[in-house]
């Protein structure tokens, strides 16, 4: 690594281009960290520093070392101590800058200039740069070797994006042909310290790297970018955070932020000890579920000293129901690749009853692929249908799925056996079990018998993608990008698991094309065709006609999209409803 | 006795690895793979998954895994790695034996302390009212969950307006370094489990007690003591009271296996920091490793206990001899 130049001389180079010279505190402080460097959307109003904010998380962390594990304890604990380059506006849901300070196109849409933030510094007082970020993007992010390296984000097709470095403030990011969604790939990365991690030797070591930052690892070695770093860790009970005194970001007044002194992470496993805990003033904000609301909204409403609202998130993963289409009973195969059984099965879906009774009204009607509140969506709301048994019974007659041997239960066609298949659902789950049984007793009613098939929630996804269900009910959460979720929702993706007869015989191959319906062929071109442009108008158009054809050729049912609901204590500031969306960030809540 | 001693821990050895076969069998039994967690995230590769496989050395053949696991122990004592921690098992189950001892030892004691009094006082007042309702308490403890006390006990203190529910300290104190407000901290914690963890044990021993001491009381030679004039006391004591605790002591040999996996559920509800949740997660994961060494630890202490519960016994009981 060749030696970095000290920040000084930069500065007053920065400080010409900039007016607002004069509320810069420190003489070597950037100018640009004078006004707000984070979205403005995180304040409700400019708070006041001190205090402990305090959070849970469910189990103990497995590792500090953000691409080793598989975790979201270790990710909650450490997206406090690391910072990406591009982060998302909650308002908006927009890209925002975060350590990389602006970024341009180049013409031919197929690559990307990185600006990085000048005088940023590790919390261990070294200088941040382009070396930090292609160590990170090259020898981690992009190391197959690695439990959790992210290179399925950076490939279009089978060919990766490449990084360079151009200088020592600058980095080039392109792509091997036009791609669309190339700076979302960058907000899932966290940037990690050069200077502390390539003595692992990622690229050569694997199995070493993955061994550093371990929840024993001396906490000094562990630096970020992020506002907070880690203070202590007792095992099973607490991470404890303190302020990173060389944070760079600012509120709107040029404060540095975080406003908190510390924070700190519970370990508490059991739901209801959360909530305990919470109702204790022990927790300051609690992750609920919609259970949970109606009982927490009532003591608000009776005196209690915390507030519970409510919002529609983007990710919040949206529930839909899947028919095996290559199910190996060839009745049951008929019927699921028959849209007009699809549609018949959609009429019997009572969504209202399932928002009312299952999720206690904190749900609402979902997008097709793209959730309601993304910039890609579509109103596609008219093709969901509403709940009609009766028209739903028309149909099936119409199909010829008819009662034959009068024992209550419709035939398939042509004097065939009884009309029965399974619901596979994660059973210990506070939402599908309802919705199953909601579903169970209208198509009984339909004539339809269903049997419900509960099993442990983390089988579900491997067991469908195995082929081996009939029906399910499964989620996968929405995206930003459309883009991010072609796995799922383009045909012959790895995800697409209700039509596996489509997907390459090799992974990386091409999708069976010729087994495809026209519509599928269609959605299979929409998602190549925006996946090689730059136009987002045109890709835009592209996604529009996708949600289309998803909500007329209903390859899945959806259902129900859960909305967000938390719940905080009255001491804490900047935590805030807008325009439907929950607001919040531990480095801009402050103590009132 | 050191011989019979010695002769019984190498007895132990094939014990062992007969009950690590039968772990390591049912373990594999389960459904799913640890590798299963990876199959749903989108941002890995099929590539990735069978490079993990390898890693980890689900590729082999069962038994292998198990050979090279049972050597790894044997010949440099090293359990090995936790898939999901990316650390050495021993030192997972180290942090967190601390605290597993220390709650496991006090209510040890405290259940003791309580139910042998008990049983003997509701021995010798069989018809009394105290004798009554105490039986009936203890007929209610044993017929409740101790994580549905727990929970019961946690409700009560909030509506009550507590705040000390869940954990062994308050938030401040959990890193705080010793000092006297720490303590106090702890103890305000701490009467939570010892109640729910400790009720069952206590109304279960209380029953124990009181079941041989009926049998001792009637005996001949306590019959002889006390006509041949000696005080009530003493009787009691050395002749009625010594006999009849012989039973429990083998139980109490039986119980050093629930230092790992007796209270799984009340420590998730009362969030404790021991070792049965980690085991819980250990199991739910499929961190082979983890929870092998886990059950193995917990069949050892086992027999660890049985053997320790006999050599009391002989210390207790001068009519027992080994051989």
């Amino acid at each position: 690594m060749t030696a970095r130049p000290a920040p000084s001389p930069a500065a007053p180079l920065l400080a010409a281009l900039t007016v607002s010279l004069a509320l810069c505190a420190p003489a070597h402080a950037q100018a640009n960290q004078s006004r707000a460097n984070v979205p403005p959307s995180l304040f409700q109003t400019v708070g006041k520093k001190g205090g402990t904010l305090t959070l849970s998380i469910v189990s103990s962390p497995q590792s500090f070392n953000y691409f080793a594990v598989l975790d979201n304890n270790t990710y909650t604990v450490m997206n406090n101590v690391l910072d990406r380059l591009i982060t998302l506006d909650p308002l908006t849901n927009r890209l925002y800058p975060a350590l990389a300070e602006s970024w341009t196109f180049s013409p031919d849409g197929r690559s990307a200039t990185l600006k990085l933030r000048r005088g940023v510094k590790w919390s261990d007082g070294q200088n941040f740069n382009a070396d930090d970020v292609i160590f990170t993007l090259v020898d981690v992010a992009s190391n197959t070797g690695l439990r959790a390296n992210q290179s399925a984000v950076f490939k279009i097709g089978k060919d990766p994006l490449t990084f360079r470095k151009v200088d020592a403030y600058t980095v080039r990011v392109t792509a091997p042909k036009p791609y669309g969604a190339m700076l979302q790939a960058l907000t899932f990365v966290p940037i990690l310290p050069q200077h502390k991690l390539a003595k692992y030797q990622p690229l050569r070591d694997p199995d070493g790297f993955m061994k550093a930052w371990a929840t024993n690892a001396p906490l000094s070695e562990i630096v970020g970018t992020g506002p907070f770093m880690l203070g202590s860790y007792t095992v099973d009970q607490k991470v404890s955070l303190v302020r990173n005194p060389n944070s760079w970001r600012r509120d709107p007044r040029g404060t540095q932020l975080p406003y908190m002194d510390r924070l700190e992470y519970l370990i508490i496993k059991s739901p209801d000890a959360q909530i305990a805990a919470f109702r204790a003033g022990q927790l300051d904000s609690a992750p609920i579920t919609g259970a949970q609301f109606p009982d927490l909204k009532r003591q608000e409403l009776a005196g209690a000293k915390f507030r519970v609202i409510r919002g529609i998130g983007l990710n919040n993963p949206p529930v839909h129901w899947a028919f095996n289409q290559d199910s190996r009973d060839a009745n049951l195969k008929k019927a699921f690749s028959d849209l007009r059984f699809r549609e018949a099965m959609q009429l019997a879906v009572n969504r209202e009853r399932i928002i009312d009774t299952v999720y206690n009204g904190l749900a609402s009607l979902p997008g097709h692929g793209v959730a309601p509140i993304s910039e890609w969506y579509t109103n596609t709301r008219s093709y969901l249908r509403s709940y009609n048994l009766g028209q739903a019974g028309v149909r099936l007659d119409g199909l010829g799925y008819r009662d034959t041997n009068r024992d209550g239960i419709r035939n398939f066609p042509g004097g065939g056996p009884n009309v029965e298949f399974n619901i596979l659902h994660a059973a210990d789950n506070t939402i599908m079990p309802g919705i199953a049984v909601i579903l169970q007793s209208d198509l009984g009613r339909l004539g339809i018998k269903v049997n419900l098939q509960g099993i442990t929630g983390s089988t579900v996804l491997p067991t469908a993608l195995a082929g081996n269900f009939e029906s399910v009910l499964s989620t996968f959460g929405d995206q930003p990008d459309p883009q991010l979720r072609k796995d799922i929702w383009q045909p012959g993706g790895a995800l697409h698991y209700w039509r596996r007869s489509l997907q390459p015989a090799q992974e990386g191959g091409t999708p069976n094309l010729a087994a495809m319906t026209p519509a599928e062929r269609r959605i299979h071109d929409i998602f190549a065709q925006a996946e090689a442009l730059g136009n987002q108008a045109q890709r835009k158009r592209l996604y529009t006609e996708w949600q289309w054809l998803f909500a007329r050729n209903l390859p899945v049912i959806l259902i129900a999209k859960p909305d967000s609901v938390a719940a905080f204590h009255d001491r804490l500031g900047n935590f805030y409803v807008r325009d439907n969306r929950v607001i919040s960030s531990n480095y801009s809540v402050f103590e009132k | 006795m050191l011989t019979y001693a010695l002769r019984r821990i190498l007895g132990m050895v094939p014990t062992l690895l007969l009950i690590s076969v039968v772990c390591f069998v049912v373990i594999r039994l389960q459904p799913g793979s640890f590798i299963d967690q990876y199959l749903e995230d989108p941002r890995v590769t099929r590539e990735t998954v069978e490079l993990v496989t390898r890693q980890l050395g689900l590729d082999q053949p069962a038994y292998v895994q198990y050979l090279t696991w049972i050597k790894g122990i044997v010949t440099e004592g090293d359990f090995g790695y936790s898939f999901v921690n990316g650390r050495p098992v021993s030192s997972l189950i180290w942090e967190r034996l601390g605290w597993t001892v220390f709650l496991a030892v006090l209510t040890l004691l405290v259940s003791w302390a309580i139910a042998i009094p008990l049983g003997i006082y509701t021995a010798l007042n069989r018809y009394g009212p105290g004798a009554t309702i105490l039986n009936f308490f203890g007929y209610v403890s044993l017929a409740t969950p101790d994580f549905l006390v727990a929970l019961l006990l946690i409700a009560l203190v909030l509506n009550f307006g507590g705040t000390n529910v869940g954990g062994l300290f308050s938030p401040q104190f959990i890193d705080a370094p010793w000092s006297l407000a720490k303590f106090l901290d702890l103890l305000n914690h701490l009467w939570i489990p010892m109640i729910a963890i400790g009720l069952e044990g206590v109304a279960g021993l209380m029953r124990q007690m009181r079941a041989s001491m009926l049998d001792v009381i009637n005996q001949d030679y306590v019959r002889t003591a006390r006509a041949k004039g000696l005080a009530a006391n003493r009787v009691l004591w050395r002749h009625a009271v010594r006999n009849a605790v012989n039973p429990l002591i083998s139980l109490a040999g039986l119980s050093l296996p629930s230092l790992i996996s007796g209270t799984i559920i009340a420590s998730i509800v009362l969030n404790l920091p021991t070792i049965g949740p980690f085991l819980y997660d250990s199991l739910l994961n499929k961190d082979q490793y983890v929870a092998m060494t886990l059950l193995l630890f917990s069949a050892l202490l086992l027999l660890v206990g049985n053997l320790l519960a006999d050599l009391a016994l002989a210390w207790a009981d001068p009519r027992i001899r080994f051989e």
